[in-house]
Protein backbone atom coordinates (compact mmCIF):
# COMPACT_ATOMS: atom_id res chain seq x y z
CA UNK A 1 0.00 0.00 0.00
CA UNK A 2 1.31 3.71 -0.87
CA UNK A 3 1.17 6.67 1.14
CA UNK A 4 -1.30 7.98 -1.03
CA UNK A 5 -3.84 5.06 -0.64
CA UNK A 6 -3.73 4.63 2.98
CA UNK A 7 -6.74 5.01 4.46
CA UNK A 8 -5.98 6.60 8.38
CA UNK A 9 -7.99 9.57 8.60
CA UNK A 10 -11.08 7.58 10.10
CA UNK A 11 -8.80 7.16 13.45
CA UNK A 12 -11.07 10.38 14.63
CA UNK A 13 -11.04 8.93 18.18
CA UNK A 14 -10.25 5.37 16.94
CA UNK A 15 -6.60 5.15 18.96
CA UNK A 16 -6.95 6.90 21.69
CA UNK A 17 -7.51 5.14 24.48
CA UNK A 18 -5.60 2.27 22.99
CA UNK A 19 -1.96 1.91 25.00
CA UNK A 20 -3.70 3.86 28.54
CA UNK A 21 -2.75 1.57 31.34
CA UNK A 22 -5.49 0.83 34.14
CA UNK A 23 -5.68 2.32 37.73
CA UNK A 24 -8.26 0.46 39.16
CA UNK A 25 -8.18 2.61 41.98
CA UNK A 26 -9.94 5.33 40.75
CA UNK A 27 -13.68 6.61 42.31
CA UNK A 28 -16.25 7.40 39.35
CA UNK A 29 -17.29 11.55 39.82
CA UNK A 30 -20.63 11.68 39.93
CA UNK A 31 -21.82 13.60 36.99
CA UNK A 32 -25.21 15.96 36.24
CA UNK A 33 -27.74 14.60 34.46
CA UNK A 34 -27.18 18.15 32.73
CA UNK A 35 -23.42 17.40 32.38
CA UNK A 36 -24.19 14.52 30.29
CA UNK A 37 -26.43 15.93 28.10
CA UNK A 38 -24.01 18.29 27.11
CA UNK A 39 -21.00 15.81 26.50
CA UNK A 40 -23.94 13.82 24.33
CA UNK A 41 -24.35 17.26 22.26
CA UNK A 42 -20.07 17.33 21.72
CA UNK A 43 -20.37 13.78 21.37
CA UNK A 44 -22.65 14.40 17.99
CA UNK A 45 -20.77 17.56 17.47
CA UNK A 46 -17.15 15.14 16.41
CA UNK A 47 -19.33 12.93 14.09
CA UNK A 48 -20.72 10.18 17.15
CA UNK A 49 -16.60 9.21 17.13
CA UNK A 50 -18.30 6.49 14.39
CA UNK A 51 -14.59 5.09 14.32
CA UNK A 52 -15.38 3.50 17.64
CA UNK A 53 -18.50 1.11 16.78
CA UNK A 54 -17.71 -1.90 14.73
CA UNK A 55 -21.25 -2.57 12.47
CA UNK A 56 -23.85 -4.00 13.94
CA UNK A 57 -21.41 -4.23 17.14
CA UNK A 58 -22.63 -2.00 20.63
CA UNK A 59 -21.73 1.79 20.27
CA UNK A 60 -18.01 3.00 21.41
CA UNK A 61 -16.88 -1.05 21.95
CA UNK A 62 -14.67 -0.66 19.60
CA UNK A 63 -13.18 -3.21 16.78
CA UNK A 64 -13.38 -1.43 13.50
CA UNK A 65 -10.46 -2.01 11.44
CA UNK A 66 -8.09 0.73 10.14
CA UNK A 67 -5.31 0.11 7.73
CA UNK A 68 -2.41 2.55 6.99
CA UNK A 69 1.07 2.88 5.62
CA UNK A 70 2.30 1.99 9.36
CA UNK A 71 0.03 -1.11 9.39
CA UNK A 72 -3.44 -2.68 10.76
CA UNK A 73 -5.17 -0.92 14.16
CA UNK A 74 -8.60 -1.87 15.57
CA UNK A 75 -10.09 1.07 17.34
CA UNK A 76 -10.38 0.51 21.03
CA UNK A 77 -13.22 0.13 23.36
CA UNK A 78 -14.48 3.34 24.81
CA UNK A 79 -17.26 2.10 27.15
CA UNK A 80 -17.33 2.19 30.65
CA UNK A 81 -16.24 -1.19 31.22
CA UNK A 82 -13.62 -1.55 34.48
CA UNK A 83 -11.38 -4.74 32.64
CA UNK A 84 -11.63 -3.93 28.60
CA UNK A 85 -12.95 0.04 28.52
CA UNK A 86 -12.17 3.35 30.18
CA UNK A 87 -14.12 2.47 33.65
CA UNK A 88 -11.12 2.89 35.57
CA UNK A 89 -9.43 5.35 33.98
CA UNK A 90 -9.18 8.93 36.06
CA UNK A 91 -10.85 11.95 33.89
CA UNK A 92 -7.65 13.83 33.38
CA UNK A 93 -5.93 10.62 31.74
CA UNK A 94 -8.89 10.43 29.51
CA UNK A 95 -8.77 14.12 28.83
CA UNK A 96 -4.85 13.61 27.94
CA UNK A 97 -5.04 10.97 25.61
CA UNK A 98 -7.78 12.78 23.47
CA UNK A 99 -6.11 15.95 23.42
CA UNK A 100 -2.42 15.27 23.32
CA UNK A 101 -1.95 11.68 22.32
CA UNK A 102 -0.15 10.78 25.61
CA UNK A 103 -0.27 8.10 27.81
CA UNK A 104 -0.04 8.08 31.43
CA UNK A 105 2.90 7.17 31.67
CA UNK A 106 4.19 9.77 28.81
CA UNK A 107 4.27 7.69 25.71
CA UNK A 108 2.70 8.80 22.86
CA UNK A 109 -0.53 7.25 21.37
CA UNK A 110 -0.59 6.31 17.33
CA UNK A 111 -0.48 9.64 15.89
CA UNK A 112 -3.60 8.72 13.75
CA UNK A 113 -5.41 9.30 16.48
CA UNK A 114 -6.96 13.38 15.42
CA UNK A 115 -5.07 14.82 18.52
CA UNK A 116 -4.09 18.06 16.90
CA UNK A 117 -7.58 18.45 16.16
CA UNK A 118 -9.10 17.78 19.75
CA UNK A 119 -6.23 19.57 21.04
CA UNK A 120 -8.03 23.08 20.57
CA UNK A 121 -11.31 21.69 22.63
CA UNK A 122 -12.14 23.84 25.70
CA UNK A 123 -11.96 22.48 29.01
CA UNK A 124 -15.77 23.14 29.49
CA UNK A 125 -16.48 20.48 26.26
CA UNK A 126 -13.74 17.96 26.97
CA UNK A 127 -14.98 17.75 31.05
CA UNK A 128 -18.39 17.19 29.82
CA UNK A 129 -17.37 14.53 27.00
CA UNK A 130 -15.72 12.73 29.44
CA UNK A 131 -18.93 12.83 31.68
CA UNK A 132 -20.99 11.11 29.06
CA UNK A 133 -18.92 8.30 27.72
CA UNK A 134 -19.05 7.12 31.53
CA UNK A 135 -22.69 7.16 30.86
CA UNK A 136 -23.23 4.79 28.18
CA UNK A 137 -23.72 0.66 28.90
CA UNK A 138 -20.18 -0.92 29.64
CA UNK A 139 -19.24 -3.45 27.40
CA UNK A 140 -16.75 -5.96 27.74
CA UNK A 141 -14.69 -6.57 24.70
CA UNK A 142 -10.87 -6.92 24.48
CA UNK A 143 -9.10 -4.84 22.24
CA UNK A 144 -7.41 -6.89 19.55
CA UNK A 145 -3.75 -6.31 19.24
CA UNK A 146 -2.29 -3.61 16.85
CA UNK A 147 0.23 -4.54 14.08
CA UNK A 148 2.49 -1.93 13.66
CA UNK A 149 5.29 -1.66 10.88
CA UNK A 150 7.58 -0.31 13.11
CA UNK A 151 10.64 1.29 10.79
CA UNK A 152 8.59 3.51 8.95
CA UNK A 153 6.26 4.87 11.65
CA UNK A 154 9.21 5.83 13.70
CA UNK A 155 11.50 6.98 10.58
CA UNK A 156 8.67 8.25 8.84
CA UNK A 157 5.27 9.09 10.23
CA UNK A 158 5.69 10.39 13.81
CA UNK A 159 8.69 12.54 13.67
CA UNK A 160 6.94 14.25 10.29
CA UNK A 161 3.78 14.48 12.04
CA UNK A 162 5.03 15.54 15.48
CA UNK A 163 6.56 18.59 13.37
CA UNK A 164 3.39 19.79 12.21
CA UNK A 165 1.61 19.76 15.60
CA UNK A 166 2.93 22.88 18.59
CA UNK A 167 0.47 21.37 20.96
CA UNK A 168 -1.51 23.81 23.50
CA UNK A 169 -0.81 22.07 27.17
CA UNK A 170 -3.75 23.39 28.49
CA UNK A 171 -7.21 23.65 27.00
CA UNK A 172 -8.90 27.03 25.98
CA UNK A 173 -11.25 27.08 29.26
CA UNK A 174 -14.25 28.05 27.35
CA UNK A 175 -15.60 27.71 23.56
CA UNK A 176 -17.26 31.05 21.71
CA UNK A 177 -20.41 30.23 21.66
CA UNK A 178 -21.76 32.15 18.44
CA UNK A 179 -21.05 33.43 15.02
CA UNK A 180 -17.79 32.64 12.41
CA UNK A 181 -15.81 31.89 15.75
CA UNK A 182 -18.22 29.58 16.76
CA UNK A 183 -17.63 27.47 13.43
CA UNK A 184 -14.56 27.69 13.64
CA UNK A 185 -13.77 26.22 16.75
CA UNK A 186 -16.17 23.63 15.87
CA UNK A 187 -14.73 22.69 12.54
CA UNK A 188 -11.13 22.84 13.41
CA UNK A 189 -11.43 21.81 17.01
CA UNK A 190 -14.15 19.63 17.48
CA UNK A 191 -15.85 17.94 14.47
CA UNK A 192 -12.46 17.59 12.52
CA UNK A 193 -14.07 18.15 9.46
CA UNK A 194 -10.33 18.73 7.85
CA UNK A 195 -9.46 14.96 8.67
CA UNK A 196 -11.95 14.15 5.79
CA UNK A 197 -11.95 17.35 3.76
CA UNK A 198 -8.52 18.22 3.80
CA UNK A 199 -6.08 16.74 0.97
CA UNK A 200 -2.95 14.92 2.86
CA UNK A 201 1.21 15.71 2.47
CA UNK A 202 3.53 12.42 1.94
CA UNK A 203 3.65 11.53 5.21
CA UNK A 204 0.00 11.67 5.57
CA UNK A 205 -0.04 15.04 7.62
CA UNK A 206 -2.52 17.23 6.42
CA UNK A 207 -1.65 19.79 4.21
CA UNK A 208 -2.87 22.53 6.24
CA UNK A 209 -2.32 25.60 3.88
CA UNK A 210 -4.85 23.83 1.26
CA UNK A 211 -7.33 23.46 4.37
CA UNK A 212 -10.76 21.45 3.62
CA UNK A 213 -9.64 21.33 -0.55
CA UNK A 214 -10.74 17.88 -0.82
CA UNK A 215 -9.32 14.56 -1.52
CA UNK A 216 -9.94 12.19 -4.48
CA UNK A 217 -8.25 9.09 -2.20
CA UNK A 218 -9.70 9.86 1.54
CA UNK A 219 -10.37 7.69 4.48
CA UNK A 220 -11.39 4.33 3.12
CA UNK A 221 -10.39 4.98 -0.40
CA UNK A 222 -13.49 7.19 -0.47
CA UNK A 223 -13.33 10.53 -2.66
CA UNK A 224 -13.93 13.59 -0.33
CA UNK A 225 -14.99 16.38 -1.93
CA UNK A 226 -13.54 19.81 -1.54
CA UNK A 227 -15.68 22.21 0.76
CA UNK A 228 -13.50 25.08 0.31
CA UNK A 229 -15.87 28.22 -0.88
CA UNK A 230 -14.55 28.02 -5.24
CA UNK A 231 -17.64 28.05 -7.08
CA UNK A 232 -16.46 25.69 -9.64
CA UNK A 233 -14.97 22.72 -7.66
CA UNK A 234 -16.21 23.01 -3.95
CA UNK A 235 -19.42 24.84 -2.83
CA UNK A 236 -18.94 27.95 -3.70
CA UNK A 237 -22.63 27.90 -5.11
CA UNK A 238 -24.58 26.66 -2.01
CA UNK A 239 -26.15 29.06 0.12
CA UNK A 240 -25.26 29.34 3.89
CA UNK A 241 -28.99 27.58 4.42
CA UNK A 242 -28.50 24.92 2.39
CA UNK A 243 -24.75 23.76 3.81
CA UNK A 244 -26.19 24.27 7.37
CA UNK A 245 -29.40 22.01 5.78
CA UNK A 246 -27.12 19.44 4.36
CA UNK A 247 -25.21 19.12 7.65
CA UNK A 248 -28.78 18.15 9.39
CA UNK A 249 -30.19 16.50 6.99
CA UNK A 250 -27.52 15.19 4.20
CA UNK A 251 -30.00 16.78 1.68
CA UNK A 252 -27.87 18.63 -1.16
CA UNK A 253 -29.54 20.91 -2.89
CA UNK A 254 -29.85 19.41 -6.24
CA UNK A 255 -31.82 16.52 -4.44
CA UNK A 256 -29.29 13.78 -4.27
CA UNK A 257 -28.72 12.66 -0.51
CA UNK A 258 -25.01 12.37 1.30
CA UNK A 259 -23.88 8.69 1.60
CA UNK A 260 -20.62 7.24 2.43
CA UNK A 261 -18.54 8.40 5.70
CA UNK A 262 -20.09 11.97 5.81
CA UNK A 263 -23.48 9.57 5.86
CA UNK A 264 -21.85 8.24 8.77
CA UNK A 265 -20.57 11.52 10.64
CA UNK A 266 -24.42 13.11 10.17
CA UNK A 267 -25.80 10.21 11.45
CA UNK A 268 -23.32 9.72 13.80
CA UNK A 269 -23.79 6.76 16.40
CA UNK A 270 -25.35 7.82 20.23
CA UNK A 271 -25.09 11.04 18.02
CA UNK A 272 -24.00 12.98 15.42
CA UNK A 273 -23.80 16.27 13.18
CA UNK A 274 -27.89 15.76 12.54
CA UNK A 275 -28.13 16.48 16.34
CA UNK A 276 -26.49 20.29 16.30
CA UNK A 277 -28.56 22.93 16.98
CA UNK A 278 -29.43 25.11 13.90
CA UNK A 279 -27.42 27.93 15.17
CA UNK A 280 -24.69 25.99 15.74
CA UNK A 281 -24.99 24.54 11.88
CA UNK A 282 -25.29 27.68 10.28
CA UNK A 283 -22.17 28.97 12.28
CA UNK A 284 -20.33 26.07 10.78
CA UNK A 285 -21.85 27.16 7.04
CA UNK A 286 -20.66 30.80 7.85
CA UNK A 287 -17.52 30.00 8.70
CA UNK A 288 -16.84 27.61 5.63
CA UNK A 289 -17.88 31.11 3.53
CA UNK A 290 -14.96 32.64 5.17
CA UNK A 291 -11.96 30.54 3.41
CA UNK A 292 -10.06 30.82 0.93
CA UNK A 293 -11.87 29.09 -1.94
CA UNK A 294 -9.17 27.09 -3.33
CA UNK A 295 -9.62 25.61 -6.87
CA UNK A 296 -9.28 21.98 -6.49
CA UNK A 297 -11.29 19.11 -8.76
CA UNK A 298 -12.02 16.02 -7.57
CA UNK A 299 -12.51 13.00 -9.55
CA UNK A 300 -12.79 9.46 -9.03
CA UNK A 301 -9.26 8.43 -10.18
CA UNK A 302 -9.04 6.79 -13.18
CA UNK B 1 -34.58 -20.71 -24.12
CA UNK B 2 -31.14 -20.73 -24.11
CA UNK B 3 -29.35 -17.79 -21.62
CA UNK B 4 -28.19 -16.26 -24.43
CA UNK B 5 -31.22 -16.04 -25.90
CA UNK B 6 -32.93 -14.73 -23.30
CA UNK B 7 -30.18 -11.98 -23.32
CA UNK B 8 -30.56 -11.08 -26.59
CA UNK B 9 -34.53 -10.74 -26.17
CA UNK B 10 -33.59 -9.11 -23.30
CA UNK B 11 -31.78 -6.56 -25.15
CA UNK B 12 -33.84 -5.72 -27.72
CA UNK B 13 -36.85 -4.91 -25.70
CA UNK B 14 -34.64 -2.53 -23.27
CA UNK B 15 -35.52 0.10 -26.08
CA UNK B 16 -39.18 -0.24 -25.57
CA UNK B 17 -39.76 -1.53 -22.05
CA UNK B 18 -36.82 -0.03 -20.57
CA UNK B 19 -36.95 -0.14 -17.28
CA UNK B 20 -40.11 -3.19 -16.98
CA UNK B 21 -37.10 -5.39 -19.26
CA UNK B 22 -35.33 -5.90 -15.89
CA UNK B 23 -38.03 -7.79 -14.48
CA UNK B 24 -36.85 -10.31 -16.74
CA UNK B 25 -33.70 -10.52 -14.75
CA UNK B 26 -30.66 -10.60 -17.46
CA UNK B 27 -30.02 -7.18 -18.13
CA UNK B 28 -26.71 -6.42 -19.45
CA UNK B 29 -24.68 -4.90 -17.00
CA UNK B 30 -24.08 -1.41 -18.92
CA UNK B 31 -27.96 -0.99 -19.26
CA UNK B 32 -28.24 -1.96 -15.69
CA UNK B 33 -25.87 0.85 -14.72
CA UNK B 34 -27.81 3.52 -16.85
CA UNK B 35 -31.13 2.37 -16.32
CA UNK B 36 -30.51 2.68 -12.60
CA UNK B 37 -28.57 6.26 -12.99
CA UNK B 38 -31.58 7.32 -14.40
CA UNK B 39 -33.56 6.08 -11.75
CA UNK B 40 -31.94 7.55 -9.12
CA UNK B 41 -31.78 10.97 -11.05
CA UNK B 42 -35.34 11.09 -11.33
CA UNK B 43 -35.69 10.16 -7.65
CA UNK B 44 -33.19 13.10 -6.78
CA UNK B 45 -35.56 15.08 -9.00
CA UNK B 46 -38.54 13.99 -6.94
CA UNK B 47 -37.37 14.64 -3.64
CA UNK B 48 -36.18 18.15 -4.22
CA UNK B 49 -39.73 18.75 -5.82
CA UNK B 50 -41.28 17.43 -2.07
CA UNK B 51 -38.38 19.48 -0.09
CA UNK B 52 -39.52 22.71 -2.57
CA UNK B 53 -43.43 22.41 -1.85
CA UNK B 54 -43.25 21.10 1.41
CA UNK B 55 -41.52 24.68 2.10
CA UNK B 56 -43.74 26.12 0.38
CA UNK B 57 -46.36 24.98 2.35
CA UNK B 58 -47.81 22.71 -0.33
CA UNK B 59 -48.13 19.32 1.01
CA UNK B 60 -50.80 18.31 -1.83
CA UNK B 61 -48.21 19.50 -4.35
CA UNK B 62 -46.01 16.75 -3.24
CA UNK B 63 -48.21 13.71 -3.94
CA UNK B 64 -47.41 12.47 -7.19
CA UNK B 65 -43.53 12.51 -6.53
CA UNK B 66 -44.26 10.82 -3.29
CA UNK B 67 -46.17 8.42 -5.37
CA UNK B 68 -42.91 8.41 -7.64
CA UNK B 69 -41.04 7.56 -5.22
CA UNK B 70 -42.92 4.27 -4.25
CA UNK B 71 -43.11 3.09 -7.31
CA UNK B 72 -39.68 3.70 -7.99
CA UNK B 73 -38.52 2.38 -5.38
CA UNK B 74 -39.89 -1.05 -6.30
CA UNK B 75 -37.22 -1.21 -9.17
CA UNK B 76 -34.13 -0.68 -7.39
CA UNK B 77 -33.02 -4.10 -6.40
CA UNK B 78 -33.62 -5.60 -10.68
CA UNK B 79 -31.17 -3.08 -11.78
CA UNK B 80 -28.37 -3.93 -9.75
CA UNK B 81 -27.93 -7.88 -11.13
CA UNK B 82 -24.87 -10.00 -10.19
CA UNK B 83 -21.82 -8.69 -12.44
CA UNK B 84 -23.00 -4.78 -12.88
CA UNK B 85 -19.95 -3.86 -10.05
CA UNK B 86 -18.26 -1.27 -12.42
CA UNK B 87 -16.11 1.48 -10.71
CA UNK B 88 -15.26 3.09 -13.46
CA UNK B 89 -18.79 3.88 -14.30
CA UNK B 90 -20.84 3.43 -11.43
CA UNK B 91 -20.78 4.33 -7.84
CA UNK B 92 -22.18 1.06 -6.49
CA UNK B 93 -20.06 -0.63 -4.26
CA UNK B 94 -19.39 -4.36 -3.94
CA UNK B 95 -21.05 -4.36 -0.60
CA UNK B 96 -24.15 -4.41 -2.66
CA UNK B 97 -24.03 -8.08 -3.96
CA UNK B 98 -22.06 -9.46 -0.36
CA UNK B 99 -24.77 -8.05 1.74
CA UNK B 100 -27.51 -8.43 -0.79
CA UNK B 101 -30.47 -9.25 1.70
CA UNK B 102 -29.27 -6.27 3.34
CA UNK B 103 -29.56 -3.91 -0.05
CA UNK B 104 -32.73 -5.80 -0.72
CA UNK B 105 -34.35 -4.13 2.94
CA UNK B 106 -32.92 -0.93 2.10
CA UNK B 107 -35.17 -0.73 -1.17
CA UNK B 108 -37.88 -1.81 0.87
CA UNK B 109 -37.43 0.56 3.38
CA UNK B 110 -37.68 2.94 1.40
CA UNK B 111 -41.01 1.46 -0.11
CA UNK B 112 -42.37 1.84 3.02
CA UNK B 113 -40.90 5.08 3.66
CA UNK B 114 -42.49 6.90 0.69
CA UNK B 115 -45.48 5.30 1.25
CA UNK B 116 -45.72 6.87 4.92
CA UNK B 117 -44.85 10.40 3.31
CA UNK B 118 -47.66 9.89 0.92
CA UNK B 119 -50.01 9.06 3.17
CA UNK B 120 -49.16 11.73 5.43
CA UNK B 121 -49.15 14.60 2.86
CA UNK B 122 -53.04 12.94 2.15
CA UNK B 123 -54.18 13.51 5.59
CA UNK B 124 -53.53 17.47 4.55
CA UNK B 125 -51.52 17.70 8.31
CA UNK B 126 -48.92 20.31 7.24
CA UNK B 127 -46.61 19.62 10.53
CA UNK B 128 -46.84 16.20 10.42
CA UNK B 129 -45.44 16.07 6.78
CA UNK B 130 -43.14 18.58 7.49
CA UNK B 131 -41.79 16.25 10.09
CA UNK B 132 -41.36 13.11 7.60
CA UNK B 133 -39.26 15.47 4.96
CA UNK B 134 -37.20 16.97 7.67
CA UNK B 135 -35.89 13.23 8.57
CA UNK B 136 -36.77 11.51 4.71
CA UNK B 137 -33.39 11.88 3.12
CA UNK B 138 -31.31 10.27 5.97
CA UNK B 139 -33.86 8.04 6.58
CA UNK B 140 -35.16 6.60 3.53
CA UNK B 141 -31.97 7.90 0.85
CA UNK B 142 -29.12 8.18 3.04
CA UNK B 143 -29.38 4.24 4.79
CA UNK B 144 -28.81 3.15 1.53
CA UNK B 145 -26.23 5.51 0.26
CA UNK B 146 -24.03 5.41 3.33
CA UNK B 147 -23.04 1.68 3.49
CA UNK B 148 -23.69 1.12 -0.45
CA UNK B 149 -22.59 3.69 -2.43
CA UNK B 150 -19.00 5.77 -3.06
CA UNK B 151 -18.99 9.63 -3.06
CA UNK B 152 -20.66 10.71 -6.23
CA UNK B 153 -17.52 12.66 -8.61
CA UNK B 154 -17.61 16.79 -7.81
CA UNK B 155 -19.07 18.17 -11.20
C1 LIG C 1 -15.39 10.96 8.12
C2 LIG C 1 -15.12 11.79 6.99
C3 LIG C 1 -15.81 13.14 6.90
C4 LIG C 1 -15.91 14.12 7.87
C5 LIG C 1 -15.39 14.07 9.29
C6 LIG C 1 -16.62 15.22 7.26
N1 LIG C 1 -16.95 14.92 5.97
FE1 LIG C 1 -18.03 16.09 4.71
N2 LIG C 1 -18.02 14.63 3.30
C7 LIG C 1 -17.37 13.42 3.40
C8 LIG C 1 -17.69 12.61 2.24
C9 LIG C 1 -17.21 11.20 1.96
C10 LIG C 1 -18.55 13.38 1.43
C11 LIG C 1 -19.25 12.95 0.13
C12 LIG C 1 -20.58 12.36 0.57
C13 LIG C 1 -21.51 11.91 -0.53
O1 LIG C 1 -21.97 12.77 -1.30
O2 LIG C 1 -21.85 10.73 -0.61
C14 LIG C 1 -18.73 14.65 2.12
C15 LIG C 1 -19.51 15.70 1.65
C16 LIG C 1 -19.61 16.95 2.24
C17 LIG C 1 -20.32 18.07 1.65
C18 LIG C 1 -21.03 18.07 0.31
C19 LIG C 1 -20.06 18.46 -0.76
C20 LIG C 1 -20.55 18.20 -2.15
O3 LIG C 1 -19.98 18.82 -3.07
O4 LIG C 1 -21.45 17.38 -2.34
C21 LIG C 1 -20.21 19.11 2.55
C22 LIG C 1 -20.79 20.51 2.39
C23 LIG C 1 -19.45 18.62 3.68
N3 LIG C 1 -19.10 17.31 3.46
C24 LIG C 1 -19.11 19.40 4.78
C25 LIG C 1 -18.48 18.89 5.91
C26 LIG C 1 -18.27 19.64 7.12
C27 LIG C 1 -18.64 21.10 7.31
C28 LIG C 1 -17.69 18.80 8.02
C29 LIG C 1 -17.34 19.08 9.48
C30 LIG C 1 -18.42 19.67 10.25
C31 LIG C 1 -17.51 17.51 7.35
N4 LIG C 1 -18.01 17.60 6.08
C32 LIG C 1 -16.91 16.40 7.94
C33 LIG C 1 -16.57 13.01 4.48
C34 LIG C 1 -16.47 13.66 5.70
C1 LIG D 1 -31.47 0.65 -1.96
C2 LIG D 1 -30.40 1.59 -2.15
C3 LIG D 1 -30.72 3.04 -2.53
C4 LIG D 1 -31.77 3.82 -2.10
C5 LIG D 1 -32.90 3.47 -1.15
C6 LIG D 1 -31.58 5.10 -2.74
N1 LIG D 1 -30.45 5.09 -3.51
FE1 LIG D 1 -29.77 6.62 -4.67
N2 LIG D 1 -28.21 5.47 -5.30
C7 LIG D 1 -27.95 4.19 -4.89
C8 LIG D 1 -26.77 3.68 -5.55
C9 LIG D 1 -26.14 2.31 -5.34
C10 LIG D 1 -26.33 4.70 -6.42
C11 LIG D 1 -25.16 4.64 -7.41
C12 LIG D 1 -25.67 4.00 -8.70
C13 LIG D 1 -24.61 3.80 -9.76
O1 LIG D 1 -23.81 4.74 -10.00
O2 LIG D 1 -24.58 2.70 -10.37
C14 LIG D 1 -27.26 5.82 -6.24
C15 LIG D 1 -27.17 7.04 -6.92
C16 LIG D 1 -28.00 8.13 -6.69
C17 LIG D 1 -27.89 9.39 -7.39
C18 LIG D 1 -26.85 9.75 -8.45
C19 LIG D 1 -27.35 9.29 -9.80
C20 LIG D 1 -26.39 9.62 -10.93
O3 LIG D 1 -25.67 8.70 -11.38
O4 LIG D 1 -26.32 10.79 -11.31
C21 LIG D 1 -28.90 10.19 -6.92
C22 LIG D 1 -29.22 11.61 -7.34
C23 LIG D 1 -29.65 9.41 -5.95
N3 LIG D 1 -29.08 8.16 -5.83
C24 LIG D 1 -30.75 9.87 -5.24
C25 LIG D 1 -31.50 9.11 -4.36
C26 LIG D 1 -32.63 9.61 -3.62
C27 LIG D 1 -33.17 11.04 -3.67
C28 LIG D 1 -33.10 8.56 -2.87
C29 LIG D 1 -34.29 8.56 -1.91
C30 LIG D 1 -35.52 9.07 -2.43
C31 LIG D 1 -32.26 7.42 -3.14
N4 LIG D 1 -31.30 7.79 -4.04
C32 LIG D 1 -32.43 6.18 -2.57
C33 LIG D 1 -28.68 3.44 -3.98
C34 LIG D 1 -29.88 3.85 -3.39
Amino acid sequence: MGFARARVTPFVCAVVVALVGFRPDVALAQASQQEIARGRYVFGATGGCGCHTAKGQPANAGGRRYDGPFGTVYSSNITPDRETGIGSWTDEQIVTATRLGRRSNGERLLPVHPYPVFNGMAAEDLKALVAFLRSVPPVKRANQPKRIAVPLFESVFLPAWLAAFAPRETPPPSAPTAGVPRGEYLVRAVAHCGECHTPRTLTMATDNSRFLAGNPKGPEDQAMPNITPDPDTGIGKWTVEQIADYLGTGNKPDGDVAGGLMGEVIDGTLAGYKDLTQGDRVAIAQYLKTLPPIRNKIAKEK
Amino acid sequence: MSRRTWVLTAAALVPVVAVGCASMGQMKPEEAIAARQQLMKDQGAAWKNIQDKTKAGDVAGLLPDAQKLVDTSKQIPKLFPEGSLNPEKSAAKPEIWAKWSDFEAAAKNLTAQSEKLRDTAQSGDKAATQAVVQTFGRQACGTCHTPFRVPPKQS
